[in-house]
């Protein structure tokens, strides 16, 4: 028996045409049994993700059921697949379910994507002993992965910066209050990573009111009209301000006016705008933990810089783990 | 038991304190978190039951007299509220904080001219006056781990002020929230428990000098009465709050060192 691999993800092949060979998550299990009736292929598992679609597959000749596989999908994107054989495609899923092979270098989403492929596989009987062991292996080298080196430390995003500076003013975010000023993309995808750890009430204020509406109905908050963000000051934990103002729209005068009703809680203030929407003056205030967008850029940009200083390392674990075992088809 | 036993018992609750501080730093130092402290604090709070045991059956009473029995009595309260809170709270971190008091406050027990080799057996004693050392001295282990809290709080704060973000101390600090929580609710439960100590301290014999004693003890309750009721009922920034905990803890313990 021998191991392949037939892939193509967000570096071989642009979007157009990644989309024509992506498999709905419902049908991932019926096309790896469909492939399994091929000739040349006797186990299989398809991973389909946003960034990738890969065959795995075993067969008496690993040409063979690359062969059988090409002639189903056609050969008008020949130059975008990629082809690995044996240990070499085990080493390749061990990398794509460590985040390694991924966009965002460590992330975790694809480990479950690839337990969730693995699985519908395996219910359609595509699986035996090939695959079977060999998607096991690569689940427990990914964890290790993740427990024993840095690669999923830190976020790689502003949005994800925000957040985890938030996680260390708050900790849970469950109940945290956020006001968003100014209705822009990068407020937008921050209050949403607040809000999908738990923050909640959200209230979304703008110079345009429709745009406002829009954005708090898109998060389950609430629209403010742009004079009256003040009076919810009081009651927020977080500040994201993203307005296209030429001046400081937060100033310390703001915040001083609401620190005795606030109990001088701590309040957690993200300017991604430029020019910067809140006075540097805010954060002599005792209690305000103010962040602008390039010191949110630097720390994601750190994280990813300690990322990659982990590749050789978990290359190396990966080595280390496959080659405890006698993989069958490596 | 043998002669000298208590000695020993508390130079073993100082090393394994002093090993729960040392590995807790050098694992932040490489950016981890130590398992570890949390076991060797618990070593050092079995070794500091060891040492009051024995010196509570010399002393057939509660063995605080003198400085060196109150101190290492605060450092075993100390460690207790730690064992009870730290891991309640996951403030695992805290223990990294404490255990250096912890070592502190047993070295100086520990000094000539402190350490009572042979402690003289207590002739008659007083409920009451049993109450008031026992429960002041419990008091000021939790107050004691509220002023620990409090650093741990300042040096976060400082970090994230200046925007130090990068260091292996700061990624394992608990959060600023959850610190400013548990030095509230350890402050609320030393003041409770302090409170018993001081009306059992009014209910006790005493002569003139106690008097004294006693006041200064009132003072140190007021002072955190009022601190605890401007956090209720006014509020406090945290870096107010954290330096005032920390100043008062260190003030009412000096105070008490001289009266």
């Amino acid at each position: 028996m021998e191991l392949v691999c037939l892939g193509l993800n967000h570096r071989s092949a642009p979007v157009e045409v990644r989309e024509r060979f992506a498999v709905l998550d419902s049908r991932l299990g019926e096309r790896a049994a469909e492939l399994k009736s091929l000739p040349g292929i006797e186990e299989s598992v398809v991973v389909s993700t946003c960034n990738r679609t890969e065959f795995y597959l075993a067969g008496e000749s690993g040409e063979g059921a690359i062969r059988s596989l090409r002639e189903l999908i056609g050969r008008d994107a020949d130059g975008h697949w990629y082809e690995k054989h044996r240990l070499e495609a085990a080493i390749h899923l061990c990398e794509v379910a460590s985040g390694l092979d991924s966009m965002v270098l460590g992330e975790t989403e694809i480990f479950g994507q690839i337990k969730d492929a693995y699985r519908k596989a395996h219910e359609a009987g595509a699986t035996s002993g090939v695959l079977n062991r060999l998607f096991q292996r690569a689940f427990g080298v990914g964890k290790k992965i993740r427990t024993e080196t840095a690669i999923q430390e830190g976020a790689t995003s502003v949005a994800g910066s925000a957040v985890e500076l938030a996680e260390k003013i708050f900790g849970k975010l469950k109940g945290c209050r956020v006001i968003v000023i100014g209705a822009g993309e990068m407020s937008r995808q921050t209050a949403q990573a607040l809000v999908s750890r738990g923050a909640s009430s959200v209230f979304v204020t703008n110079r345009s009111f429709d745009r406002a509406e829009e954005l708090a109905e898109e998060m389950g908050g609430r629209a403010v009209h742009f004079d009256e963000w003040q009076g919810v000051l009081a009651g927020v934990d977080v500040v994201i301000s993203s307005t296209s103002a030429p001046h400081p729209v937060v100033m310390p005068f703001h915040v001083e006016a609401v620190r005795r009703v606030r109990k001088f809680r701590p309040l957690f203030l993200i300017d991604i705008a430029v020019p910067r929407d809140i006075d540097p003056a805010v954060a002599e205030i005792e209690e305000v933990y103010l962040y602008d967008i390039d010191t949110l850029e630097q720390l994601a940009s750190e994280a990813r810089t300690r990322r990659e200083a982990q590749i050789a390392e978990c290359k190396r674990l990966i080595q280390e783990e496959l080659a405890k075992l006698n993989l069958p088809g490596t | 038991m043998g002669r000298g036993v208590d000695r020993w018992f508390l130079i073993l609750a100082t090393l394994f304190a002093a090993l729960g501080a040392v590995t807790g730093m050098l694992m932040l130092k490489h950016g981890r978190r130590s398992r570890w402290t949390v076991v060797w604090m618990a070593l050092a709070f079995l070794a500091q039951l060891g040492f009051l045991s024995v010196r509570g059956e010399s002393r057939g009473a509660c063995p605080l007299i003198g400085s060196g029995e109150i101190l290492a009595f605060l450092a075993w309260a100390l460690t207790l509220f730690y064992l009870a809170v730290g891991p309640a709270y996951r403030l695992s971190l805290l223990g990294v904080f404490s255990a250096p008091l912890v070592v502190l406050f047993q070295v100086i027990a520990l000094l000539p001219g402190v350490w009572v080799a042979i402690p003289v057996a207590v002739s008659g004693t007083d409920a009451w006056k049993e109450t008031h050392s026992a429960m002041s001295v419990m008091g000021y282990g939790a107050l004691a781990l509220a002023a620990v809290a409090a650093v741990m709080f300042l040096v976060l704060d400082r970090q994230l002020k200046t925007q130090h973000l990068s260091s292996g101390l700061f990624r394992n600090m608990p959060p600023v929230r959850e610190l400013l929580t548990s030095m509230r609710r350890l402050l609320w439960l030393g003041w409770v428990i302090l409170s018993v100590g001081v009306v059992a301290g009014f209910r006790m014999p005493h002569g003139g000098e106690a008097h004294l004693h006693l006041f200064a003890a009132l003072g140190v309750w007021l002072s955190y009465a009022v601190l605890l009721g401007v956090i209720q009922f006014r509020g406090l920034a945290g870096r107010h709050f954290a330096r005032v905990t920390v100043i008062l803890f260190v003030v009412s313990l000096s105070v008490f060192a001289f009266i």
